[in-house]
């Protein structure tokens, strides 16, 4: 027992020791990572002394960017699940060795949206009230402790598979299907859930009929899945230009099938909401009127929703049509559909549910430059995180980092040398 | 790390080794610096909480000697801060009674005075501002509050054409703010008000968004409150002072009405519109309105919150 | 790719930007914290609970022996004799020039036209309704009554009219107002007056105030 405790510190030692040591560019990334965490941290300092008066939030828009971002990484968290069910339900063989790394995507989303929410909140000190037992966690009221039980439970589902399968790799040994195969399957239907009930955190709102639609917990679902893999493609790429890890273009091509039909339903579905908002043209159309069209001269959002919707056209006809087969445009359609679906769920969806206000009352919202500080902050420790978890999944999965290795020494970058006794499978 | 080689391993020599640990350390000592400098603002921290304050428990989960306690430092701190010394409670709602609040529409000229009597009697903060009851102006024959104006200022009201509405918290007899809250820290007691308790909200602002009648203020920065203008008779679940980063609402100005007194706002109207009451009473003023006036609105009716606040006419 | 001058260039440049970020944290070169703007105090006159007018019965009750005189009908009129009034060519009664302060302004229909619709021709320090009955200055509220039938069971009610002190008899006193300490008896249409205070929001653009008044009320 002991014996195995001290094994799995040698591991967690070398693995943390990995992480400080690379290439320049690894320095110069992780240097400008770390540098925009503190910005962020600066900013959160005046937001956590003076308020949050600090942002552009207030008494009309309450929520801002920190929730948009929040709702679109719950989205991304979500979907690594996209690359989880071609593998484990339909045993595809491309994806299988890059499951990871997905759910790594998915650890590293879920830390950035624990962040966005805590730095919303106006008494981070009383955090303790959310914990089951000695708080006070109103479940199953409110969809907000739904979303943090679903969340944290998330994030721990994904540490586990990952922390799992990575340590087996680095033992040198197969993974007991019973530890974590059950978990797999949890993890799929978990990561539909959390999107769900992030959205139903909006839908439940009777008084903001902006959000009060059925429609919205599908597009969450469609959006998600579009932007994840999107994200994923890219991510993939780095990887391999990076590591030379093998990754075959027919893996991200089997993801590019799946960013493509999301993104046909996403369109499908927005061109619904469209339909039924503004055909009707009841009182309720307001919020959708201020964000398509302005409304009595306030038209703040008005560039970004066009500007969201002429991407993710062109995302979605350039991932129709066979050139994105090249990854060129594939990747140019990764980026256009990201940035469509980043806007759509922040500036799209949050805020003009609060404008016009519950009692008709206009005000705009624009974030403060602490605020954009603090969110360009949490995206770089989010970023910070992923590629330290890269870092050390990376040579685990090549068999660099083992347990056959232990106290070899380092090569000059960083790594110990390869011994042959470490096992390929997984 | 894109390295390929398999060489075996060959160590540094120890000159480069002890180079690079310099530089590293160099490196490190500069992120710590900036790390240190970043943390700065934290500086003019003023006093944010207390051990006391940290640790409170709910208030539904204090015996009566909690409550003491908590009575006692919050009029320490009160004390401390304003100079005044308070007369905090902790007033329970009273047996057989049930609020109900009536406000006529045909009587309401709009002055504004509730408003500020509110501000007063319930220790809102004056820099930046929060206000429970928002007045609308509305053109005569429609009740779209999307038409409605909050910031009138003509010389002097009622202006023709227009009627006013005071909105405020309508003390909902189906919720939608207390569902949401993820913390248990604000609920509906028994005489159908619905209170927040300050010592435990998280500042999320999820009721903020979920109130159909924008009804909930976040303080958004510490509240500011002249001390000369303090009113020392609070309650704990009513107007004592709050803190930055926690929501409030109109409570029935608990302070007053527990003890049987009608609301700062009723008392302050001018055209004799607010009403207020026990409608468990068959005598009550709002039991008599409700009983004899055919035409009264609970406002978005359609959202099933069942409001007990009626709007009424003189018909 | 592992270019040891790279290494130094990049480790060197990152050492700059930490001591660049030191500087500016210290200086707080952006997005530095205003002081929240103070807003003026709402005139205390605004939280008063008192009615805007009072009446003569009250001014009466109130006031000291010696001040009282000065609200007696009978420091100028005549004990005993009978009033006349005149009136105009459109049959609006003359308002005599010692009681400028009075404007003859009940109701838009212009019939209650009379002093002694309400007042006693013979006893001026009494009130009396058209029935014949005579009321005490203090009893005006069932004159008022004697017209205003629905209003009257309102106020009757206390759902109209201002009330205050404890809406729970049994833990202390509640107040009922008479018409007159709201009404003018002679104009009691309620007069216009200066609102308070509009809001101060937290957040408002430019535009919003430009457009808020024409673009939403109409």
């Amino acid at each position: 027992m002991t014996q195995a405790v001290r094994n799995y510190i040698t591991f967690l030692t070398r693995c943390a020791r990995i992480a400080f040591v690379g290439d320049w560019r690894y320095y110069a990334w992780m240097g400008l990572l770390t540098a925009i965490v503190l910005l962020g941290i600066n900013a959160y300092c005046k937001q956590f002394v003076h308020g949050l008066i600090v942002t552009g939030m207030g008494d009309e828009v309450s929520w801002g960017v920190y929730i948009g971002n929040f709702t679109f990484l719950v989205g991304v968290a979500a979907a690594a699940v996209m690359m989880v069910i071609p593998v484990y339900i339909y045993r595809n063989k491309e994806l299988h060795d890059l499951v990871v790394f997905g759910e790594l995507l998915a650890v590293a989303a879920i830390l950035m949206c624990l962040a966005f929410v805590t730095v919303d909140l106006g008494r981070p000190d009383r955090f303790w009230h959310l914990i089951p037992g000695i708080g006070q966690l109103n479940f199953p009221a409110s969809m907000l402790s739904w979303d943090v039980v679903v969340l944290n439970g998330y994030l721990l589902l994904n540490v586990h598979i990952c922390g799992y399968l990575l340590y087996c790799r680095y033992c040198g040994r197969t993974p007991s299907r019973w530890f974590y195969i059950p978990f797999v399957f949890i993890a799929i239907a978990w990561a539909v859930s959390i999107h769900t009930v992030t959205a139903f955190l909006y839908v439940g709102l009777g008084g903001r009929p902006f959000w009060n639609s059925s429609i919205v917990g599908p597009r969450f679902l469609a959006s998600a899945f579009t932007a994840g893999p999107a994200l994923i493609i890219l991510a993939l790429q780095v990887i391999r230009a990076v590591t030379h890890y093998p990754i075959s273009d027919k893996a991200l091509l089997t993801l590019r099938s799946i960013v493509q039909v999301s993104m046909i339903i996403n369109v499908f579905l927005l061109i619904n909401e469209l339909f039924k908002e503004f055909y009707t043209g009841a009182t309720h159309v307001a919020s959708a009127k201020y964000l398509f069209f302005g409304l009595h001269g306030h038209n703040a959002l008005v560039p970004w929703i066009w500007t969201a919707i002429v991407f993710n056209l062109i995302a979605m006809f350039l991932l129709v049509l066979p050139v994105s087969r090249s990854l060129k445009w594939l990747n140019l359609a990764c980026v256009l559909s990201i940035i469509g679906i980043w806007i759509e769920k922040g500036m799209g969806m949050v805020i003009p549910g609060f404008v016009p206000s519950t009692l008709g009352m206009i005000v705009e919202y624009q974030p403060s430059t602490n605020e954009t500080l603090i969110s360009f902050g949490i995206w770089a420790f989010g970023l910070l995180v992923y590629t330290i978890l890269l870092r050390m999944a990376v040579p685990i999965l090549q068999g660099r980092l083992a347990r056959a290795n232990e106290g070899c020494g380092v090569l000059e970058d960083g790594l110990p040398p390869k011994v042959e006794t470490a096992i390929e499978a997984h | 790390m894109n390295s390929q080689s398999d060489a075996p391993g060959k160590a540094p020599a120890p000159s480069m080794r002890r180079r690079s640990f310099l530089r590293s350390s160099a490196i490190f000592g500069a992120g710590a610096a900036a790390l240190a400098a970043s943390l700065k603002p934290l500086m003019d921290l003023e006093k944010f909480t207390s051990t006391e304050e940290f640790l409170q428990k709910h208030y539904k989960e204090m015996s009566p000697a909690d409550m003491a306690k908590v009575l006692a430092r919050i009029s320490r701190e009160v004390e401390k801060q304003y100079d005044v010394r308070p007369h905090v409670r902790d007033l329970r709602p009273m047996d057989g009674v049930e609020f109900v609040y009536a406000l006529n529409l045909t009587r309401c000229i709009g002055c504004r005075k509730c408003v500020h009597a509110c501000v007063a009697e319930n220790n809102q903060s004056r820099s930046p501002e929060i206000q429970y009851i928002r007045v609308l102006k509305m053109p005569h024959g429609s009740l779209d509050i999307e038409k409605s104006d909050h910031n009138y200022d003509p010389e002097k009201v009622p202006e023709k054409g227009f009627f006013y509405m005071p909105v405020q918290c309508q003390q909902c007899e189906n919720p939608p703010c207390v569902k949401v809250c993820p913390v248990n820290a604000t609920w509906q007691e028994k005489d159908g008000i619905t209170v927040i308790d300050y010592d435990w909200c998280i500042g999320c602002r999820y009721c903020m968004a979920a109130c159909p009648y924008g009804a909930r203020h976040f303080n958004f920065a510490k509240p500011s409150i002249p001390k000369e203008r303090l009113n020392p008779e609070m309650a704990y679940l009513g107007n004592r002072p709050r803190k930055i980063g926690v929501m409030e609402k109109c409570h029935f100005c608990v302070q007053r009405t527990r003890t049987g007194r009608y609301p700062a706002c009723l008392e302050v109207c001018p055209a004799g519109a607010r009403k207020f009451g026990n409608i468990l009473d068959p005598e009550s003023e709002v039991s008599k309105i409700l009983s004899t006036k055919r035409v009264f609105i609970q406002l978005k009716e359609e959202l099933g919150t069942s409001p007990r606040f009626f709007y009424y006419f003189d018909v | 790719m592992n270019d040891p001058k790279k290494i130094r260039l990049a480790l060197t440049t990152l050492g700059v930007v930490f001591a660049a970020l030191v500087i500016s944290f210290s200086l707080d070169l952006w997005g530095r914290v205003e002081p929240v703007r103070q807003l003026p105090l709402v005139d205390e006159e605004f939280l008063q609970p008192q009615t805007w007018r009072r009446s003569y019965a009250d001014l009466v009750k109130k006031e000291d022996e010696d001040e009282l005189l000065a609200f007696s009908c009978y420091e100028c009129h005549e004990e005993g004799k009978k009033l006349e009034l005149t009136y105009d060519k459109d049959n609006h009664v003359v308002v005599p020039d010692e009681h400028e302060n009075i404007v003859m302004g009940h109701g838009s229909h212009g019939r209650n036209n009379d002093c002694f619709n309400c007042h006693n021709s013979e006893n001026l320090l009494v009130l009396q309704t058209r029935d014949g009955h005579s009321l005490k200055f203090e009893e005006s509220t069932q004159l008022c009554g004697s017209c205003h039938g629905p209003t009257h069971r309102d106020w009757e009610h206390g759902s109209h009219g201002r009330t205050s002190g404890y809406w729970d008899r049994s833990k202390g006193e509640y107040h009922k107002q008479d018409c007159v300490n709201c009404h003018n008896p002679h104009s009691p249409k309620f007069p216009q007056r200066a609102p308070a205070p509009r809001p101060n929001h937290l957040r408002v653009n430019p535009v919003a105030t430009a457009h808020f008044g024409e673009s939403n009320t109409h």
